[in-house]
């Protein structure tokens, strides 16, 4: 309710609304019995006079004659009844009253015609004559606390300084609650903006505070929505890349008042601008998930920062950044490609690798029964027996291309072995098209169909199927997926797919398994729907299919200048391999953490198997960013097999580097790197307009209220009326309400004018 | 296979001795083998293919959907249109081979014949392509194009069947039209290509048929050793395989020929195999 009618209810009915919220209704007259009997047989004589009155009188005059009349009966009535509100009420100075202001940074946003929400908190709470402090002190002893990140008590406003990089709105109550528990606490007065943004939800505190019926007095300050903003609300980033590769992640980005506006994102790293996409901003009020395409050409960790420059009017501009800490990795990524026969698309692919370095494509062609040829193998013993037969062998890679060889080619064992490299050793599977894969291969029913993320049809036997001619054509996934990008931006990309020769397929795939994302598609003459690439999540790692057998076309029967095939292989397969696991794996629950907090760092420890190893002896060495080394022991979680935990306290900006190694015995079983990037923390400026829906949530089942600053000066009056600390009940009467008199005025001038209109006078 | 006369070996010879200007060498090796080239006297030992015109020829295009086409280029030569020097042993060495070729290894290769123009777009379809007798060679700026763009983008040429000097500099010319920054250079003994399916240890000198019926010399004109050379791309890619002063297709047609010595069809079946399954892999 918004102050002028809030003024108009005190009027009114004498008392604010909360005195009728906290009160009890009751009656004051001794002779409540006799009162209304009185009443009830004044009524009846006032609708028998109105009856035997002359029959000139017209039936509708009767009616509103007696309904008047009535009307003047029963107010008289009430009256003489004495209703009367009984009401808690603080006892004047024996409670106290906590008054517990946000002091985050998102305090500073200037959003209250033109002040900062900050101002306005220091400005309200300040001593003065008639002041709210003033007012409240005159009944209660108040206890100031500043709560950002963590709560502080504080002798005065003044204290605040509005720097505090989190808002923790939960934890802040809570401790409110604690520190005051041995005292008569009357209630919570909280002025905040209520962006929390802390991991802790306010439920059970809330739950907490109803149960000892401590209310809370909220004061709302800012605007629920700017009236001009950009935000870069979070950006999807794979955790590790490989070097030269082109990424594509997605960006959620919202807008009020720029809607259709088109605006540059530009991706920075190092200080170096390596992208930048001009894009149209979704409707005002909406949230669009836009793709971002940039290179990862550096090696190492690095923090790339998404950038939407400030634009005119806006009032928050730190929201207008993100920032991703990358890991680009520079290395050989070991593949294994197994064609069942001798085919051109293993040469084609083969050669749109070779210039990758972090790509090396061991290929295994079966020229004839039982014959190998074996290609970019490390030395003589490399897959000497043909494919590999144990787990270890096999693991070793990265990622597995299977062409043209049939599914009865393998043993029942090296079929699991298979699906276990994607569901255990998290590797990467990519089954290409021929006569002699999916369906026509046989593997419908074996232990890759489940890996597969296309459904494969055991009804239609192995055997050939018709070459049928396919155009492809991306999915709107496919479209900004890393994957498929074959050209510098996502637009040129889309429209390359668009120009390529037409591929051919002897692979009825026409459709994924729920959960599977189909990336491509091909259309046939006359219409019939292909799925050309499409890819799950399986277990660890993932599967694709690309059930075409000729995408040496697209290098064949384009322009030599033309790079299309090449960037598709690169980007397929270092996709394909992407995230895939090492025997040690480090992951920071962060990768970006404010300075003086803890990061929780997990490391999963496996063997060649890819089993996972309890008791092993797992540490970290750290490095600071001011480049001092500290080596911590991870301790084994019992809960979850092969995890190894350790806390990373992060005390000064910059990159904290951890290098894990996990030994068993003498034997060391691996190691690996892990980063966390130390900096000034931004969640203030996201989702930072005011959140009255948890502020009034907070104060309504707490039995408190909601205020905003133009309806804070009737916080005093309401906070004395509490069940919370030292009360005594006080009855209010109700009988000499103005609205009582009005009514009476009302109806008896009501009967009067309808009369003389009448002309029944 | 074609039939040496004591008028081509004699001219052969006299080229050899006198070392005249290349250009000159090409017009007269055009001049006097119009008469004496395959085409234009028949096949001896077999049918004689009828000779499709080599430009605006058109050929049928073999069904879709196979991994492997044995492809035979079609080049202009020195008869225009009319001598047919790419159709030497076609088909018959050509559908011999492919029979040992799908019985030797897993290869899903297309039973059939396939001829295609050096400058027909379809060309790219194929990244295998024979050709042979390019000692008559006379490529239009078209197939030269057609040509280096098939290669450049991936395709695999094996040159075979042609020998001595004036062949070869007619060869030489011919492709440096195609290539004119790569060279063509030897390849040795250790080179993959020799040990891709097969591990040849040494070349041989494979005669045509009727020098190796007769059992005596396996040369032909000036062509006394036979050679093995290649052309690279700038990353080191083989393009071009190059068999000189060898005769390959007549040891696959004539491979069933009980008079026929095995060892030639042996090792042509052994080269030819390697030879296609480098170009499959690299």
């Amino acid at each position: 309710m918004n102050a002028v009618l809030e003024s108009i209810f005190a009027f009114l009915f004498k008392y604010r609304m909360v005195v009728f919220e906290k009160g009890d209704l009751t009656v004051g007259s001794p002779w409540p019995v006799a009162i209304v009997a009185v009443g009830v047989a004044a009524a009846t004589m006032l609708v028998l006079a109105y009856l035997r009155l002359p029959a000139t009188l017209r039936r509708r005059d009767r009616v509103v004659l007696t309904v008047l009349r009535l009307g003047v009966v029963g107010v008289l009535l009430i009256v003489l009844l004495r209703p009367m509100l009984v009401v808690a009420t603080v006892v004047p100075q024996e409670n106290f009253l906590a008054i517990l202001v946000d002091d985050s940074r998102s305090m500073r946003i200037a959003d209250l015609d033109g002040r900062k929400r900050g101002d306005v908190s220091q400005e309200l709470l300040s001593p003065g004559e008639r002041g709210l402090v003033d007012r409240l002190a005159e009944r209660f002893k108040l206890r100031f606390f500043a709560f950002a990140g963590s709560t502080e008590r504080v002798d005065g406003i003044e204290q605040l300084q509005f720097t505090g990089s989190a808002t923790h709105l939960a934890q802040a109550l809570e401790r409110v609650r604690r520190e005051l528990d041995p005292v008569p606490l009357a209630g919570v007065v909280l002025l905040s903006d209520g962006a929390d943004n802390s991991e802790t939800a306010v439920t059970e505190t809330l739950l907490r505070l109803k149960a000892e019926g401590l209310p809370v007095y909220a004061v709302g300050l800012g605007r629920e929505r700017f009236p001009k903003d950009i935000a870069l609300g979070r950006v999807e980033t794979p955790r590790t890349v490989l070097e030269g590769s082109s990424l594509v992640v997605e960006l959620h980005i919202a807008n009020t008042g720029f809607g259709g506006v088109r605006v540059t994102v530009q991706v920075e790293s190092e200080g170096r601008i390596v992208s930048s996409q001009e894009i149209e901003l979704p409707r005002s009020g909406q949230i669009a998930t836009i793709p971002i395409q940039f290179p990862a050409s550096e090696p190492g960790p690095r923090v790339f920062r998404f950038h939407v420059p400030p634009q005119l009017g806006e009032l928050v501009a730190e929201n207008n950044t993100r920032e991703a800490l990358i890991v680009v990795r520079r290395e050989r990524q070991k593949i294994l490609y197994f064609e069942g026969e001798p085919r051109f698309e293993l040469k084609f692919v083969r050669r749109a690798v070779a210039d990758d370095p972090n790509l090396q494509v061991v290929a295994l062609l079966r020229t004839a029964e039982n014959k190998f040829w074996r290609g970019d193998v490390d030395d003589a013993e490399e897959l000497a027996a043909g494919f590999p037969k144990t787990r270890e062998e096999l693991f070793a890679y990265r990622g597995l291309i299977i062409g043209s060889v049939e599914a009865s080619f393998f043993t029942p064992d090296q079929l699991r072995m298979i699906s276990e490299f994607v569901s255990q050793r998290g590797g990467g599977l990519l089954m290409l098209g021929g006569r002699k894969a999916f369906t026509e291969g046989g593997y419908a029913g074996t232990a890759i169909a489940d890996v597969l993320p296309v459904l494969l049809d055991g009804s239609m036997g192995e055997g050939e199927s018709p070459v049928v001619e396919v155009r492809i054509q991306p999915t709107p996934v496919g479209s900004s997926h890393p994957a498929t990008q074959v050209a510098s931006s996502i637009d040129e990309s889309t429209a390359r797919w668009t120009e390529l020769p037409a591929l051919t397929t002897v692979n009825v795939v026409r459709s994924v398994k729920p959960g599977a994302t189909t990336l491509l598609t091909g259309a046939a003459e006359g219409g019939d729907q292909f799925i050309v690439l499409a890819s799950q999540r399986y277990g660890r790692g993932k599967a694709l299919a690309f059930p075409v057998q000729d995408s040496w076309l697209w290098q064949m029967d384009m322009p030599l200048d033309d790079t299309t095939h090449e960037t598709f292989w690169q980007q397929l397969l270092r996709w394909l391999v992407s995230g895939v696991p090492d025997p040690v794996d480090v992951v920071a629950a962060r990768d970006r953490a404010a300075v003086g907090s803890a990061v929780p760092v997990t490391a999963v420890v496996a063997d060649s198997a890819y089993l996972e190893v309890n008791g092993a002896e797992v540490t970290a060495t750290i490095t600071t960013p001011a480049g001092t080394e500290v080596t911590n022991r991870m301790e084994w979680n019992v809960e979850t097999d092969g995890t190894y935990q350790m806390s990373l306290g992060v005390k000064e900006r910059g990159l904290y580097k951890m290098r894990v190694e996990a030994r068993r015995g003498p034997t060391l079983l691996g190691e690996n790197h892990g980063y966390v990037h130390a900096a000034e923390p931004v969640d203030e400026f996201f989702d930072a307009e005011l959140h009255p829906d948890l502020l009034q949530r907070l104060a309504t089942e707490t039995g408190g209220r909601y205020y905003t600053p133009s309806t804070v000066s009737g916080l005093p009056e309401d906070v004395q009326y509490t069940e919370s600390g030292t009360t005594v009940r006080e009855e209010m009467d109700l009988w000499d309400m103005p609205i009582i008199f009005l009514m009476l005025v009302v109806l008896v001038g009501t009967e009067w004018g309808y009369r003389r209109f009448q002309g029944l006078v | 296979m074609k039939t040496a006369s004591g008028t081509d070996l004699w001219l052969m010879r006299s080229v050899r001795r006198v070392r005249m200007p290349r250009s000159l060498g090409v017009i007269m090796l055009g001049g006097v083998l119009v008469w004496s080239a395959p085409g234009s006297r028949g096949h001896a030992g077999h049918e004689v293919f009828p000779v499709p015109e080599t430009s605006g020829a058109q050929f049928e295009q073999p069904p879709p959907g196979r991994e492997f086409y044995f492809t035979r280029a079609v080049y202009s030569d020195f008869g225009g249109r009319r001598m047919g020097a790419w159709s030497t042993d076609f088909p018959k060495a050509d559908r011999q081979f492919l029979i040992g070729l799908k019985h030797l290894t897993n290869i899903d290769a297309y039973e059939a014949e396939n001829p295609v123009r050096l400058d027909d777009p379809k060309l790219k379809r194929y990244p295998f392509l024979y050709a042979l007798e390019v000692g008559y060679m006379s490529l239009t700026d078209a197939e030269v194009r057609g040509l280096r763009e098939y290669l450049l983008a991936g395709g695999f040429l094996v040159v075979d069947d042609f020998w001595g000097s004036l062949e070869w500099s007619n060869f030489e010319t011919q492709i440096e039209r195609v290539f004119p920054e790569y060279p063509i250079v030897d390849i040795g003994l250790d080179h993959p290509l020799l040990s891709t399916f097969y591990v040849v240890r040494d070349l041989l000198q494979v005669p045509n048929v009727w020098l190796g019926r007769s059992g005596g010399r396996t040369w032909e004109r000036d062509g006394y050793t036979p050679a093995m050379r290649g052309i690279f791309d700038e990353r080191g890619r083989l393009m071009v395989v190059i068999n000189w002063n060898t005769d390959l297709g007549d040891a696959w047609e004539w491979a069933e020929d009980p008079w026929y010595p095995i060892k030639f069809s042996n090792f042509a079946y052994q080269m030819g195999v390697n030879m296609i399954l480098y170009g499959m892999s690299h």
